[in-house]
């Protein structure tokens, strides 16, 4: 099939874009995991470095992958404005999942624009793990049911 | 750290992060899907091959079984039913949104599993079977392409929220 076959045939523009933006979404994230960090209370944090690190992980690889395409790499904002005050650790917990939900989102997009089966792979393990971080914020922040049937799709 | 910088803050992402897919979970947005083309250039709705339909079919089949499971969970265990009804309930949204992305797929009763054995451990039992899926799921979506690939990204995405609740 033209549009699975073997990479280097295929037209990668769209699917590069969709990395681009989940790279800035990976330092979206990054970022306010600091906010949430800064909310909890110290021996709550734990979690959240977790969390700040997975992304961080996430956004340096994917650095490299756009790397070795020799695509220009994405850089962070300077700052990013929060949906909400966050001003307890029931909004840090809100905040962290909104946090999520915007990677799912970015992964989302790389799954519908991706011509590469590898990128898809990549794609669906951290859309999960995004959503079972999610799923756990979403139950400190009080949230039900914090599970979600469409994790990263647009709700109708 | 919380004050913000006025000027140069970018929104988060995630609150609107694009159109392509807006509608896709909804009813209307999935009957497109069965149609097997849903975009304009050419190369965004690709047809579905036989061997994707067959999968996506498998796909659907997958995911009755976690419907059928929870039933299963919630006959041997009503209290724990009781608790999962919302993850019962997004996992039958999951399996109509499957049905509709799946031409020609149709119900199939022997998917159901046979239930928890008397005396197990009914949570863990139905963690393992959601746990399952969603690795299918996962599998699966590498080899589908564009909005399908997408639509069980995310299902896998979901069922592994689920996974993380049960456990």
């Amino acid at each position: 099939m033209a549009e699975d076959g073997a990479p280097g045939e295929q037209d990668t523009a769209a699917e590069d874009g969709a990395l681009r933006e989940a790279v800035a979404a990976e330092h979206a994230a990054v970022w306010g995991y600091g906010v949430v960090g800064a909310a909890l209370p110290p021996a709550d944090r734990g979690a959240a470095v977790e969390a700040e690190n997975a992304h961080r992980d996430v956004r340096d690889r994917l650095g490299a992958l756009l790397d070795e395409r020799d695509l220009d790499p994405v850089a962070a904002e300077a700052a990013y404005e929060l949906p909400f005050p966050v001003l307890s650790p029931v909004d840090a917990a809100a905040l962290a999942a909104v946090l999520e939900a915007g990677v799912s989102a970015a992964w989302v997009a790389v799954l519908d624009d991706a011509v590469q089966g590898p990128t898809r792979a990549l794609a669906v393990r951290e859309l999960g793990a995004a959503e079972v971080r999610a799923v756990r914020w979403r139950a400190a922040a009080g949230q039900t049911p914090a599970t979600t049937p469409f994790p990263g799709l647009p709700a109708d | 750290m919380t004050a913000m910088t006025p000027p140069p803050a970018s929104r988060l992402p995630g609150l609107s992060r694009r159109t392509l897919l807006a509608g896709f979970v909804g009813t209307a947005g999935l009957a497109l899907l069965a149609t097997g083309c849903t975009s304009e250039d050419g190369d965004g709705g690709p047809a579905l091959s036989p061997a994707q339909a067959d999968q996506l079919a498998a796909q659907v089949a997958v995911q009755e079984a976690v419907v059928a499971a929870y039933a299963a969970a919630a006959a041997a265990d009503p209290a724990l039913g009781g608790q999962l009804t919302p993850q019962a309930e997004q996992a039958s949204a999951q399996l109509e949104g499957l049905r509709a992305a799946a031409p020609g797929a149709t119900s199939s009763a022997s998917a159901a599993p046979a239930g928890p054995p008397p005396g197990s451990d009914v949570r863990g039992w139905l963690r393992e079977q959601v746990g399952a899926a969603a690795g299918a799921h996962e599998a699966a979506c590498a080899d589908q392409v564009a909005a399908r690939a997408a639509l069980l990204g995310s299902v896998a995405a979901g069922l592994r929220g689920q996974e993380a609740v049960l456990a």
